[in-house]
């Protein structure tokens, strides 16, 4: 979490928090009506191949700009709403959780900021960070719109999930065709940006990144149990994802 | 490309200080929050409806009349799904359709039609950046309006570069017409590299630029067009606050406008 706040010293990364944030809302805006799933709520967000590779790439900026990103959406899209608040705090995980789970989730990731395509560590942490954060950015939502009564959490949760997820997947394809170019031509990999040194991974960031992992599967298991008390369940998970983000 | 539902015109709401818009807004969300009877709903629905036509800004409501359509039907559709009540309407095949069920799932496709238009409100009578000015004057860090103004910006020129990519990519025959959810995502790829990579472009050339120009983050701020608080805003705050202050009232002393008692 330190380099989500570090990062608004930097010139650079606040250009970046702008541009992912414009490329981000331009994306959701061009189809925000083509295919609704829930009008007015969500759709079908071909825009959601941008979120692990924003994450990887840019860091602290990709999840900022994912944030204010979605924020922007929302007022441009005329569903600007107190569910838009919801949206910028799981939009930001969506972005947040796929850099500092990169190197923290073990055993199922990297042990260096890097992508590389041609080994199976690197696809195996990025299907599974893109799982959790999926998931993690559909309850937050889920949670904050099933309050106001927007839409039921059962409903919307698994929405959520399966957009970002089909979404990241598709990302992949993304994320091998810029990476090179962002961090060895353009030099905007935000670990140069920000010149990050890690030495060592800090136990309390791999505490983090298996609470927010068990948040996330409680929640999305909880949302298809019929017969145990959901409130219960998706408080807990929030909780659990919450506390694990404030430690990553 | 002009993606705003800003409407320029010359209307009392349009002359309100924007922290007083947005805080406004923020209380006729709560508003909206205290009740889910639908009868005390449709007074605010009216209310805000009024503010609107004040604005002389229904003609951006007009644009989403089809959202605002789809998301009351929607609700009417999936609650009585997930909220029961005590009294019994109708039995179809062993599922029963309760009279609170159908009350709530009315009230909340009016309350979401609410959001949507005290949204409006805002979005449709401040401009963008009087929206910044007055998030930076209610406390927010400059960096972060900065990105946010910023990003307002550029958002209509990526627009306006993403259609032209979308223009040249079809006339190499890209078909972008497929109803398939995967195709769909897939699809998109051949010109979101573009996009992607003359966006992080600019991202080096804005960099130069503003530390060319001394900019630094943490500096103290002054502005172009300070908007300060006049008389109007103020009758507007105290008024819209203690109608807040009555509705609390009504909710919490006499314990009406509810038809679920543990749902908001």
């Amino acid at each position: 979490m330190v380099f989500a706040i570090k990062m608004w010293n930097n010139i650079r990364m606040i250009v970046l928090v702008a541009v992912v944030a414009a490329i981000y809302a331009a994306t959701l805006i061009a189809f925000k009506t083509a295919i609704p799933l829930i009008p007015g709520i969500t759709e079908v967000r071909v825009a959601n191949i941008f979120p692990m590779t924003f994450g990887l790439l840019f860091g602290p900026a990709g999840a900022w700009g994912l944030a204010i990103g979605n924020l922007i959406g929302d007022i441009f899209g005329g569903t600007f709403g107190p569910a838009s608040i919801a949206g910028f705090f799981g939009n930001f995980l969506l972005g947040f959780l796929p850099y500092t789970m990169w190197t923290t989730f073990i055993p199922f990731c990297e042990n260096q900021y890097k992508w590389n395509k041609k080994s199976y560590k690197s696809w195996w942490a990025y299907i599974s960070i893109n799982l959790i954060s999926s998931i993690a950015c559909s309850i937050i939502i889920g949670v904050a719109v099933d309050i106001l009564g927007i839409a039921p959490y059962e409903v919307i949760s698994k929405i959520i999930t399966l957009n970002n997820f089909i979404g990241g997947l598709i990302g992949i394809i993304l994320l091998i065709s810029v990476y090179d170019v962002t961090t060895k031509q353009l030099g905007l990999f935000w670990i140069d940006v920000l010149n990050v040194d890690v030495k060592k991974i800090s136990k309390t960031s791999m505490v983090g990144s298996w609470l927010v992992t068990v948040g996330s599967i409680i929640g999305i298991v909880g949302s298809f149990i019929v017969d145990v008390s959901i409130l219960n369940i998706k408080w807990l998970s929030v909780i659990f994802i919450v506390i694990g983000s404030i430690l990553l | 490309m002009n993606l705003s539902l800003y409407q320029d015109k010359d209307t009392w709401i349009h002359r309100l200080d924007p922290r007083t818009k947005i805080t406004g807004i923020i209380l006729i969300f709560a508003m909206c929050l205290c009740f889910n009877d639908p009868i005390y709903i449709a007074i605010l629905t009216l209310g805000v409806l009024f503010i609107l036509f004040f604005a002389r800004s229904l003609k951006s409501l007009w644009t989403l009349r089809y959202i605002l359509i789809l998301l009351f039907l929607f609700s009417m559709i999936i609650w009585p799904f997930f909220v029961k009540g005590k009294t019994v309407w109708l039995c179809i095949k062993g599922f029963y359709i309760h009279k609170e069920s159908i009350l709530y799932a009315i009230a909340m496709g009016l309350r979401l039609s609410t959001f949507v238009m005290a949204g409006m409100i805002l979005i449709s009578t401040t401009k963008n950046e009087d929206i910044t000015n007055g998030l930076i004057m209610m406390g927010l860090p400059y960096p972060i309006a900065f990105a946010i103004s910023t990003a307002l910006r550029l958002v209509p020129t990526f627009a306006g570069a993403g259609a032209t990519i979308v223009q040249a990519q079809i006339s190499r025959g890209l078909d972008l017409e497929s109803k398939n959810i995967f195709k769909r995502f897939s699809k998109f790829i051949p010109f979101a590299v573009p996009i992607f990579i003359i966006a992080i472009r600019y991202t080096n050339l804005l960099s130069m630029a503003l530390e060319s120009r001394g900019f630094s983050p943490a500096s103290p701020r002054t502005m172009y067009r300070r908007p300060y608080m006049k008389k109007n805003d103020w009758i507007v705050l105290i008024s819209l606050l203690i109608v807040f202050v009555i509705i609390l009232y009504i909710r919490i002393f006499l314990q009406a406008g509810i038809v679920i008692k543990d749902r908001l």
